[in-house]
């Protein structure tokens, strides 16, 4: 397990030394000049010019990479241009916020969906199977966007229990700051909820067929501990996968989710950078938000491992 | 719930009455189990012998009250110690269940949880029933599996059900069902999944398991040897009802029922005339009908009168006190099953005068191993085949024998270059095959061409019978409709199905005739040569006597070479005109069939002949004490591959010198460090074969 573990860091190292050179390089082709963008459209060219010997963008491209790349090693991000302040305390605080809203939706998801997809799956054929295959069809085939729009017009024009959105620090008081959580969160749930309860009850259909299971049946093994000690850890598999990808695609796309609730998270930091051009926030937030997606399939890779001892030994044997 | 605690000899352990089991499912009402009554005494062990089909498993499935939501008992009890089991709480039976009852099944790899150890999987019971605490079971766990004669018990423990070998696994779902000390055993099919070396293992201890403790055991098994080992009576199942018991040696010895004379005349003899053809069931089983209005075997049996057709049979004491379910049994006493009209005389002698059809030189296969930028996920590759070469002439038949991962496989697909290897030369007909492949020769392909075991799954379920033996009609320029169908039609009658199964697809067909169809698809381009792997191995036994029938009939009419790769020594024999034992991916032993039988013997060919099961029919002499291997897994590189196991092992040699070919008469040649003079000592396996 720790040879799996380190060998898995050392991919994910290397992930992200390529990743950062792709950040780097994309945004360096995108249109505009920073030394443009911060002299002003008026500004003569000698201006110009001196801000880029100033910022080292006359310096080759492998140099300025050099400079930024140790810059993040020593935990600095740069300034933004257009907040002019330090851009590491404003993507920590985004990606903060972001993170609660993506953990929180993940645990519901990953309690609510494994338990209806094992009732399902257990109670095959019967009334509360065909009940949550049922919704689990509507929640697949409604679109994202809908449930948030559906949620701000019940919840929050007409019944005005809750805020449409925005964000209150904890400081706030709790009650403030997981109110204006609630409806963001009940979205992203209901965007992944229906997945993972159809994954878990089919890998859960197939494994309560297994020898195995029936031989833990045949040892006189009640149907509890069948069902959750020798089915579920092996129907566990495929549904960590997709918690995993989901993970990724929560930090990527949440920016949907942050701008129809105007919530102060990476996703809108994100956006607010592109349209500003604002390139060292643009690269900041790209690497973060890349950076968390390879963490979640680096905590998904772990806990496939952990489940299948199979995986284990093959990835750490000699 | 009260069971007597000690039952008197007089109260049998399980006493099943009048069984009737049907399956419901969207297709409608399928009876499984028919009338089905048996008794074990304490201490008794009981064969249920059918082939697929026969109901046998769900037999054993309706005592442990696994039958699934679909099997449903109609009729019958089901007594275990003097309770009717089916009085009880579904609750109350699972308790039995691991504690009084303990349960072997047929695939020990599938049977075991793969995200817990061994060592966990078999204190669950003692937790469960004996109130054992996790620390105080693990003793007891080690205990066990010493028991069933694990040399490590404390590392075995620790492990993970795919770091064991098949054998162990199966020692370890033994050990679980005896942790809980129960008196009555059901074992489901033990032994199939294994190799027979590590079979007559199991056998054994299972065996001695039963006598040490006075367990009693049901025991289902479509292998009339095994059953013969273990079981002193039997009962045979033939479409959902017992068509005979008795006693074991008599029922084998001596059958009365027709299904079960067929059943034994069918069965491959190691010691039979080679080059016949074997005794056959005609025809395949039916479908068991809920209400039965006629013999269940009419349709098959060779001595069918108007009489058996219009009433179902009753079970019924026969001359000799056993019970069958054939009403002319006692005027059927002398007769034999029906030999047939043997071909063996229209068989072409393989020629010899031109160069061989086939010539492998130094063939080797390595699988890759961990390829990786890190250092430490580097592995080598594992070696699969190593150095093998010989040859195949014009029209013969080479055995290829060998336990799962020999590299019997690799060696077929090698040669076809369906894989590629990774040195060595295949020469077909003159021409390099590997190569020629590369290159897209497509008449190379089509003159060789491949069968397989799994019948089901080399068939594309969405197209008709006559569309995949078309398929390499068309590919071979074949595309006017007309002849395409005159074609195929005529395909299908060589290998002896009806003109209108081409409309068919392959789910409504059975395997026999799905690996007809197989058979028929591979001759379509006309080849000189077959590889045949394991093409008969799934199949049951009255089955697989008309297919091995039809291969030979295929080969002396067609002039067909083929390479028949399997790990059972007694289809080898009846077909092969020569044999390659190997072992670990190297060569043991080659030579024509009846040296290979014979001694000298290389030390792996001789347990493996000797691990055989047999039945004590006449003729068959008397049986030498079987010899049992460890079952440790393959050590490769350096020295013999066998030495591991090998049971004569000469010491250092041994593990340092890859072992000497050595060659005696007829080009049988043996490789081993022992001198042949020495080899030719032993005694022979089948001493009536001894010139
Ligand atoms: S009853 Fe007739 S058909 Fe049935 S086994 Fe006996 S002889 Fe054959
Ligand atoms: S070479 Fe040695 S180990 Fe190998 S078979 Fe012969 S005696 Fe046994």
């Amino acid at each position: 397990m720790f040879l799996f573990t380190l060998t898995r860091l050392v991919y994910l190292g290397v992930v992200l030394v390529v990743m950062s050179i792709l950040v780097f390089l994309i945004t360096q082709a995108m249109p505009g000049d920073v030394a443009h963008l911060i002299a002003g459209q008026f500004a003569s060219k000698e201006v110009v010019e001196a801000i880029s010997i100033k910022l080292g963008l006359d310096q080759p491209l492998i140099v300025q990479y050099g400079r930024w790349a140790a810059g993040i090693l020593h935990g600095d991000l740069g300034r933004s241009l257009t907040l002019e302040q330090a851009i590491a305390p404003i993507v920590i605080e985004a990606l903060i916020r972001s993170l609660v809203l993506a953990v929180s939706a993940l645990f519901i998801v990953a309690v609510l969906g494994i338990g209806l997809g094992v009732l399902a799956a257990v109670r095959r054929g019967k009334l509360s199977d065909q009940m949550v295959s049922g919704i689990s069809y509507i929640g697949i085939a409604v679109p994202d966007f809908f449930w948030a729009i559906l949620l701000i017009l019940v919840f929050g024009s007409y019944l005005q229990l809750l805020p449409t959105g925005g964000y209150a620090p904890i400081s706030d008081g709790f009650l403030a700051w997981a109110k204006h959580l609630i409806l963001p969160v009940i979205t992203l749930v209901l965007m992944m909820l229906a997945r993972v309860a159809r994954l878990t009850r089919s890998s859960m259909i197939d494994v309560l067929q297994t020898n195995y299971v029936k031989y833990a049946r045949a040892k006189g093994m009640p149907e509890r501990v069948v069902i959750f000690r020798h089915a579920l850890k092996n129907a566990l598999l495929p549904t960590i996968t997709v918690l995993a990808i989901n993970f990724g695609w929560i930090l990527g796309g949440v920016v949907v989710i942050e701008t129809v609730f105007s919530y102060p998270g990476l996703g809108r930091l994100l956006l607010f950078a592109i349209q500003r051009h604002d390139l060292p926030l643009i690269q900041a937030t790209i690497l973060l938000v890349s950076t968390a997606y390879c963490l979640a399939n680096l905590v998904a890779d772990l806990l496939y491992a952990f489940v299948n001892p199979k995986i284990r030994h093959s990835m750490s044997n000699n | 719930m009260r069971a007597p605690s000690d039952s008197s000899p007089q109260t049998p352990v399980l006493d099943v009455r009048n069984l009737t089991i049907s399956y419901t499912s969207a297709r409608g009402t399928q009876r499984a189990v028919t009338d089905v009554s048996l008794a074990i005494m304490p201490g008794e062990v009981v064969g249920l012998v059918g082939e697929s089909g026969s109901g046998k498993s769900t037999v054993a499935m309706a005592v442990l009250d696994l039958l699934g939501e679909d099997g449903v008992i109609e009729t019958g009890d089901i007594l275990f110690e003097g309770t009717d089991l089916r009085t009880l709480s579904a609750t109350e039976r699972r308790a039995l269940l691991g504690h009084r009852i303990g349960a072997v099944f047929q695939d020990p790899f599938t049977s075991l949880n793969p995200a817990y150890t061994v060592g966990d999987q078999i204190a669950e019971p003692l937790i469960r029933h004996k109130g054992f605490s996790a620390a105080q079971a693990a003793p007891r766990v080690e205990e066990l599996l010493a028991e069933v004669g694990i040399r490590e018990p404390g590392r075995i423990a620790r492990s993970y059900p795919h770091q064991l070998s098949g054998g162990m696994q199966q020692r370890a779902l033994i050990a679980t069902a005896i942790s809980c000390e129960p008196r009555f055993l059901i074992l489901d099919e033990p032994t199939t999944a294994l190799d027979v070396t590590v079979e007559a293992k199991i056998i054994e201890l299972l065996a001695s398991l039963c006598d040490r403790h006075r367990l009693a055991a049901l025991f289902v098994s479509h292998n009339l040897g095994i059953v013969n080992r273990l079981c002193s009576s039997i009962c045979v199942l033939y479409g959902s009802q017992i068509v005979e018991t008795g006693r074991t040696r008599d029922v084998l010895a001596d059958p009365v029922h027709p299904y079960t004379k067929g059943l034994i005349a069918a069965l491959p003899h190691i010691t039979a005339e080679r080059h016949q053809r074997l005794p056959s069931i005609p025809g395949t089983v039916g479908k068991a009908a809920a209400m039965p209005t006629a013999c269940v075997f009419a349709q098959r049996c060779p001595f069918v009168e108007d009489a058996c057709r219009n009433q179902a049979q009753a079970l019924r004491k026969s001359a000799g006190g056993r019970d069958t379910r054939c009403w002319k049994s006692d005027a059927l006493k002398e007769a034999p099953w029906p030999t047939e009209a043997g071909l063996a005389t229209a068989r072409k002698a393989p020629t010899q005068q031109t160069a061989p059809l086939i010539e492998v030189e130094g063939l080797c296969k390595t699988f890759d191993g961990g390829r990786s930028i890190l250092p430490w996920r580097r592995r080598s590759g594992t070696v699969a085949v190593d150095h093998v070469s010989f040859t195949i002439e014009r029209g013969e038949v080479l055995g290829l024998v060998g336990e799962s991962g020999s590299g019997k496989s690799t060696i077929g697909r090698s040669i076809l270059a369906l894989i590629e290897p990774s040195a060595g030369k295949v020469t077909f007909d003159g021409a390099d095959f590997v190569e020629g492949a590369r290159q897209g020769d497509r008449d190379l392909r089509r003159r060789a061409q491949l069968v397989f075991q799994n019948s089901a799954a080399s068939l594309n379920p969405r197209k008709t019978v006559g569309a995949a033996i078309a398929r390499p009609l068309v590919l071979s320029g074949l595309t006017e409709p007309k002849a395409r169908r005159e074609k195929v039609a005529e395909l299908l009658s060589r290998v002896g199905l009806p003109i209108h199964y081409a409309e068919r697809y392959p789910h409504e067909l059975s395997g026999g005739e799905r690996q007809r169809v197989n058979i028929a698809r591979a001759l379509a381009s006309e080849p000189e040569f077959i590889v045949c792997d394991e093409a008969v191995s799934a199949l049951d036994v009255s089955v697989q006597a008309n297919i091995l029938n039809l291969l030979s009939e295929l080969r002396d009419e067609l002039g067909l070479a083929y390479l028949f790769i399997t790990h059972d020594i007694a289809v080898i024999s009846h077909i092969a005109d020569r044999v390659l034992v190997i072992y670990g991916g190297t060569l043991c032993e080659e030579g024509p069939i009846e040296r290979i039988l014979r001694p000298p013997y290389h030390p792996y060919t001789e347990a493996l002949l000797s691990a055989v099961p047999r039945l004590a029919r006449a003729g068959d002499g008397p049986e030498r004490p079987r010899i049992l291997l460890e079952d440790t897994m393959v050590t490769t590189s350096g020295g013999c591959v066998f030495r591991g196991r090998c049971p004569r092992k000469r010491g250092a040699v041994c593990d340092e010198q890859a072992p000497p070919v050595q060659t005696a008469a007829d080009g049988h040649r043996i490789a081993c460090h022992i001198p042949l003079a020495e080899l030719a000592a032993a005694a022979p396996v089948f001493p009536d074969l001894v010139a």
